[in-house]
């Protein structure tokens, strides 16, 4: 039998066994089940089988910014101005502090970290620990929401875990790309090179223009076959934009989500078909993102630093934010941990920076965030669950409540 | 009206964005997809309201913005889009061999073998003659004694009586189309896949023992060619098997596992060197016919054939090369004639042979006008073998089946309209496009 059946044989029984591997632990301990598909990628990718190789990672790339700006658009139709408005200020208080806080501490760390083990200057060492520090800030809603099914009930705990996921998002989105606006190279055959605001400005542009794009194409159409082309098309073409200009294709796509969320009749179809592409788009991510992991001996101080330094920025963050606002008995001193899950926001995040040309230390970054998804996605669902469950034994779901309407003048 | 603005206003958009970044195929890929997305739909909704298959407007859309006229989407990013118009060419093929039933195959498995192998052979031999007749006109057989001629000419129209599994999918999904006509075109032009490449490979196996090729080529051995059709059928129901058992396993990631289908099945076929196309489509056929989880699996892939069409059409449309088309027309016109006259009479005379309904005689042929897939891989293969004149004789077929790609879906939406076969009519899915 020829050797490349064997491998592919190899390879589909390997995905096979984690998947049901994963899918057993998932129901027996409320873990949160996707990590396979990162490993299935490692065995296809180069560094494993070869099945895919790294020529093919590249043709696939188109794909990759895809499923990368899918994930962007997902969090944008999150953004819903009128639930946005209702969400009381205490709970952005917290988990505006807690996102802040963990972006310092990692960017600070990371800066240090990469400055010692490299002797570079502050503005270069910059880059990838402000990246490490966005990505940092990214955190799943997966566990909260097997927490939520498990609990049923609309606790202010479970609320505030929530906003603190979503915010969370917004903050390490927006980071990368002006990120991306601040780093972006030079050399370009225009008449004279574009500020980093203006590189902000345009890629805001760009996804206003996709939003409004896809108004025009749709029109009054509410058929699903017909709104997905169209949206696929806006998406692809917004996010092919900004990664022809070297931009965020996360950031343009989170707005475009946002905009057509709340601004078309048919935001329910738009939020459906999202929604039905964000599972199979972050799965196409994970595999891709596992195949084209090269992880590199010289850089393990930062990658091995992350995670604490994650770790104490969320649970510190959060502990601050709580102890501040003066509701730290109410959530709890570690509800910060309930934001430890990693998530796939993570990957999408560390993958937009790689894409960049001239990012620097693109593997150092993505090995710290694929390894932060591996170690920490599993557990995600149990980490909710540590924080909520005593907070509800010992606090009345009232008490809470009461305290953010006490915030309301 | 909308529609124009649309256009107008994303070519001016692109034209705003190009000059602004690196002009690099590989970052312009995904910006050039996105416009060729929406292009292509727009195009299609307008040719949907003059009364054309959508799939032409994806064709004419691929024409127009491809690197022949307005070159939006150049060569560079057409080859940057090779993947992922691979895996639209799985899905199609894999969705094809789900939508026969095994059932099906029994009970109309004998009508389908009659009225293919007269329509076959009756179209082939009517271009045998025609290109004999016009030989002197014909670049690759212009001066050639009538012993290498006729080998030839052979090997040409091998290629030429080749379908378009892709269309005849793509036209019953935009339709809805069921009944006689649709569901016999289907079998005639999956059974004719098979059957065709087997012929290709005698036809060759001939021709190079009568026209020696001058340059020292590897020897593709029969058996080779063989392999590529017998391991097709082998590769392709083991690999529909595995898939069969493995669909136990997926419960919520159909969607993503009908990609991973595509792409592990056209590796396969690649490692294992057998048509891709083909493999697929049985391993369609075989996850179809199974006890099993086969019809959910169908069912996600139908989920994505719109989106899917789209861009293999799109795609497809831009690699039609209208300067050649242009060169050769005196004889792309005979050419398409004579092999539609040969459809016609061959389809009729297969249905009263095999006592198919009226219908399938009258308008049956009308859905094997369409070109695409397997004979473009036949072409390369006679180029390998012949570099000679096999690319004359490629340039030459490309011509044709440019021209049989754009009014083979025309031809066979008219016959399921005809035949009252649509499950909606182009009256109501026009006045849909104009809502």
């Amino acid at each position: 039998m020829s050797p490349a059946i064997v491998l592919l044989a190899i390879i589909a029984l390997a995905y096979l066994a984690t998947h049901v591997a994963f899918d057993w632990l998932a129901r027996r301990f409320h873990l949160v089940s996707g990590v396979e598909y990162l490993i299935l990628g490692i065995l296809l990718g180069p560094s494993a089988s070869n099945v895919l190789s790294a020529a093919d990672l590249q043709s696939f790339s188109p794909l990759i910014t895809l499923s990368v700006a899918w994930f962007g658009a997902a969090v944008g139709t999150r953004l819903v101005i009128r639930n946005l408005v209702a969400i009381p200020a205490l709970h952005y208080r917290l988990a505006f502090g807690e996102a802040l806080v963990t972006l310092l501490i990692v960017v600070l760390a990371e800066l240090l970290a990469i400055q010692l083990l490299f002797d570079l200057p502050v503005q270069v060492a910059f880059v990838p620990a402000l990246a490490l520090g966005a990505i940092a800030v990214s955190s799943t809603t997966l566990g909260i929401d097997v927490v939520m099914k498990s609990f049923k009930r609309d606790a202010p705990i479970l609320r505030l875990i929530e906003v603190g996921a979503l915010v969370d998002a917004l903050v390490a989105i927006l980071a990368i790309g002006v990120l991306l606006c601040i780093d972006r190279p030079s050399s370009f055959s225009g008449a004279r090179s574009f500020t980093p605001t203006e590189w902000v400005a345009i890629t805001l542009g760009i996804g206003v223009v996709g939003g409004a794009l896809f108004h025009l194409f749709v029109g009054t159409e509410r058929h699903s076959d017909r709104l997905f082309v169209a949206l696929a098309g806006t998406l692809i073409l917004a996010s092919g934009a900004a990664a022809y200009l070297e931009l965020s294709p996360l950031m343009t796509a989170m707005i475009v989500g946002a905009m057509l969320i709340n601004t078309s009749q048919s935001h329910a179809e738009i939020e459906s078909v999202i929604s039905q592409g964000e599972r199979p788009f972050y799965f196409v991510m994970l595999i891709f993102a596992g195949a084209s992991w090269s992880p590199t001996a010289a850089s393990w101080l930062p990658v091995a630093l992350f995670l604490p330094a994650r770790a104490l920025g969320k649970v510190g963050g959060a502990r601050l934010s709580a102890r501040l606002a003066g509701v730290l008995p109410l959530v709890g001193r570690g509800w910060g941990w309930a934001l430890f899950g990693q998530g796939g926001l993570a990957l999408a995040l560390a993958l937009d920076y790689r894409r960049h040309h001239s990012a620097s230390f693109p593997n150092l970054v993505f090995t710290a965030a694929a390894l932060s998804v591996l170690l920490t996605d599993v557990l995600s669902a149990r980490f909710a669950r540590a924080v909520v469950a005593p907070v509800l034994d010992a606090v009345h779901p009232d008490q809470l409540a009461q305290a953010v309407e006490q915030e309301v003048p | 009206m909308r529609r124009a603005i649309i256009l107008v206003l994303m070519l001016l958009g692109m034209q705003i964005v190009l000059p602004l970044g690196d002009r690099g195929a590989d970052q312009s890929a995904l910006l050039t997809f996105g416009f060729l997305i929406l292009a292509a739909y727009t195009v299609g909704e307008v040719a949907a309201l003059v009364g054309l298959p959508q799939i032409v407007g994806y064709l004419l859309a691929g024409v127009l913005f491809g690197p022949e006229i307005l070159n939006v989407v150049n060569r560079s990013a057409i080859v940057s889009l090779a993947p992922i118009n691979k895996i639209a060419v799985g899905l199609i093929a894999f969705l094809a061999g789900a939508e026969l039933r095994w059932s099906e195959v029994r009970e109309r498995g004998i009508k389908i073998t009659k009225i293919m192998s007269t329509e076959l052979s009756l179209t082939f031999v009517a271009l045998i003659s025609l290109l004999w007749i016009l030989h002197n006109q014909v670049p690759f057989l212009a001066g050639r004694a009538t012993s290498q001629v006729v080998p030839l000419a052979m090997l040409f129209s091998a290629m030429a009586i080749v379908h378009s599994p892709a269309v005849t999918m793509a036209m019953l999904s935009e339709t809805g189309a069921q009944g006689p006509v649709a569901r016999t075109t289907l079998g005639v032009v999956l059974f004719s896949d098979v059957f065709v490449v087997l012929l290709f490979a005698l036809v060759m196996a001939l021709c190079r023992t009568l026209v020696p090729p001058s340059a020292i080529v590897e020897e593709p051995s029969f058996y080779a060619v063989a392999w590529e059709i017998i391991g097709a059928l082998v590769v392709g129901a083991l690999f529909g098997a595995l898939i069969g058992v493995s669909l136990r396993f997926v419960e919520k990631e159909i969607f993503i596992f009908s990609i991973v289908v595509a792409f592990i099945g056209n590796e396969l076929a690649r490692v294992t060197h057998v048509e891709s196309l083909l493999s697929l489509l049985v391993a369609g056929f075989v996850v179809q016919n199974m006890p099993g989880r086969g019809e959910s699996l169908r069912h996600a892939m139908e989920r994505s054939a719109a989106p899917v069409f789209v861009v293999f059409f799109a795609l497809a449309g831009s690699q039609i090369d209208l300067l050649e088309v242009l060169r050769y027309w005196t004889l792309v016109v005979p050419i398409v004639l004579v092999r539609m006259a040969g459809l016609a009479f061959g389809t009729r005379l297969g249905a009263r042979w095999a006592r198919a309904e009226p219908l399938v005689g009258k308008y049956g042929w009308l859905g094997l006008v369409s070109q695409a897939g397997v004979a473009i891989g036949l072409a390369t293969v006679v180029v390998e073998v012949y570099p000679e004149h096999g690319t004359s004789m490629r340039s030459l077929f490309l011509a044709v089946l440019a021209v049989n790609q754009i009014i083979g879906p025309v031809l066979f939406s008219r016959a399921l309209l005809n035949s009252g076969e649509m499950a909606h009519s182009a009256g109501t899915d026009m006045a849909a496009v104009r809502d």
